[in-house]
């Protein structure tokens, strides 16, 4: 598997095949006398902005700090969650127990549940 | 049978969709100003898009991906923003323009001001997004938009001089104003080749779940759809040389564009005209709304569908909402539509290189469409359109700034 080309940036969906966003980047362990492995995926704005500039990645987290779901640090999914890696990567998860729904549900809360016609967000 | 007519549906939105304020205005600009000899221009176009439709359709059917989707996925979050800022801000200058369009449309039928209609315009091209489902936008809309066959109608009653329409599908240079010639060249190749057309199909072809059996319908639809649209554009052309270039109206209003139907159509050519821009602007303004909302949606990895309730898709369904609302605010405070079009067709040709060149990189890998990769009689001439209309876009831009 080639990370770059078959990871990284591939969309993400859960166990129910509900879209999570992309992967943003990935942590890898590198130990002293142990090969090095991937542990974690990360999601989410400041993963993304930091991979333009440093700059921009504490410009989104202070942001993130002062408006939204205010979530510290970014979205850490264990690489050991990983069903399949196709089309899309496949995660053992739920997404909103995960943390990269949390500003989807929060603009359809706030915003788009406020205004007539926009349905709710929990019903089925 | 389901497949015919889904055949004949996409033909028919692809007719009643193809014009819209970009390609009428800068049809009749160039019909008015430099008579039949700008016609290759709209050849070029229209070819260019058929094979960039094709292409877009055939990878969403292949690989499962949108145009969106694959980039993001094989070229990174970095030159994905790049594109991403480029065609956004044209597209949104383009959804300015279309606002714009039919709230002329709006003024020539009431004799209301078009910065009163703004706001009801925006809410109700919001409220379709809102409520309506996909094949809704683009059924709907592009049916009513067949109103704008009235102008292969009417160059058909101007009778025009086919010898000199054949001739002049070949490029010769111009007898007068060469650099406002090649700016009009430029902009009917960005109001041809919209990139925002792609985005859209190839979305669309995602939501309608097509797969490889769906490969011969979307070459028939691309082909057929597109040759047709362009004729339509033709038939603008011809109409503004005959009816327009005569009486030496050069179409720096809106209004004298109004009276391009009337020679062909005395007794309803006005109202035609104005229903054409309405309904072709209303069909643009929806297309081009969810293209831009599918991007930032595709590209970022969040739910989408035009079929959900907007609280399923907030972050898709908030994207559009604040697009629309944004591009509302210009036309209140009386911004000239017909400048913004002209100049958001000439920047999409300016822009074409970075929406188009990383789509053929795709379309060559196979990774994504395996054998069904494209061939080098595609590559070839979406290659030499796109440096052709880079090239004008680089000569003839700043000239036109700096002549305006």
């Amino acid at each position: 598997m080639h990370l770059i080309r078959d990871v990284l940036d591939k969309k993400m969906v859960d166990r129910e095949h509900c879209d999570m966003g992309r992967v943003c980047g990935l942590v890898m362990h590198v130990g002293e006398s142990s090969q090095p492995r991937i542990t974690h995926i990360l999601i989410g704005g400041p993963t993304v902005w930091m991979r333009l500039h440093p700059a921009l990645g504490r410009l989104s987290t202070r942001l993130a700090g002062m408006w939204g779901p205010r979530r510290e640090g970014a979205v850490k999914i264990p690489w050991s969650r990983v069903e399949t890696i196709g089309r899309d990567v496949k995660l053992d998860v739920e997404a909103r127990d995960t943390g990269a729904l949390d500003w989807e549900i929060w603009i359809a809360k706030h915003i788009i549940e406020r205004i007539p016609g926009g349905g709710s967000e929990e019903a089925e | 049978m389901k497949k015919i007519l889904q055949i004949t549906l996409g033909i028919v939105t692809s007719i009643g969709g193809f014009l819209e304020i970009g390609s009428v205005m800068t049809a009749a600009q160039a019909g008015a100003e430099f008579g039949y000899q700008l016609l290759w221009a709209l050849l070029l176009g229209t070819l260019c898009l058929i094979f960039l439709v094709e292409m877009s359709g055939r990878l969403a059917a292949v690989s499962r991906h949108t145009v969106v989707d694959a980039m993001r996925e094989r070229f990174g979050f970095p030159f994905f923003f790049i594109v991403l800022v480029g065609i956004v801000l044209v597209a949104f200058m383009v959804l300015v323009a279309e606002l714009g369009g039919i709230a002329y449309g709006m003024q020539i039928l009431t004799g209301i001001g078009f910065p009163w209609w703004a706001i009801p315009i925006s809410l109700t091209v919001w409220l379709l997004m809102w409520k309506g489902s996909f094949s809704l936008i683009e059924n709907g809309a592009s049916l009513l938009g067949l109103v704008t066959i009235s102008f292969m109608v009417a160059a058909i009653r101007l009778r025009p001089e086919w010898s000199s329409v054949g001739s002049a599908m070949l490029p010769s240079m111009p007898h007068g104003d060469k650099a406002r010639y090649g700016f009009l060249a430029v902009s009917i190749l960005g109001a041809s080749i919209s990139p925002y057309l792609m985005y859209f199909y190839s979305s669309g072809a995602i939501e309608e779940k097509w797969d490889r059996t769906y490969l011969p319908i979307n070459r028939f639809i691309a082909g057929f759809g597109m040759t047709f649209g362009g004729v339509l554009s033709m038939a603008v052309l011809i109409v503004a040389a005959l009816a327009l270039r005569p009486q030496g109206i050069q179409l720096d209003t809106f209004p004298q564009a109004a009276l391009m139907l009337t020679t062909a159509l005395p007794k309803y050519g006005f109202y035609f005209f104005a229903l054409s821009m309405v309904f072709a602007c209303f069909g643009a303004a929806l297309e081009i709304s969810l293209a831009i909302a599918y991007f930032f949606a595709q590209g970022f990895g969040w739910n989408w569908s035009q079929n959900l309730k907007p609280s399923k898709n907030a972050r898709f369904a908030f994207v559009y909402t604040l697009i629309i609302l944004l591009a509302g605010i210009p036309l209140v405070l009386g911004i000239d539509p017909i400048k913004v079009t002209m100049m958001s067709m000439a920047l999409t040709s300016a822009t074409l290189p970075i929406a188009i060149v990383p789509f053929l990189f795709l379309m060559n890998d196979p990774i994504f469409l395996g054998k069904h990769r494209n061939g080098w009689i595609s590559n070839s001439v979406v290659a030499i359109v796109i440096v052709i209309s880079f090239v004008l876009a680089l000569i003839s831009i700043p000239l036109e700034i700096a002549g305006a």
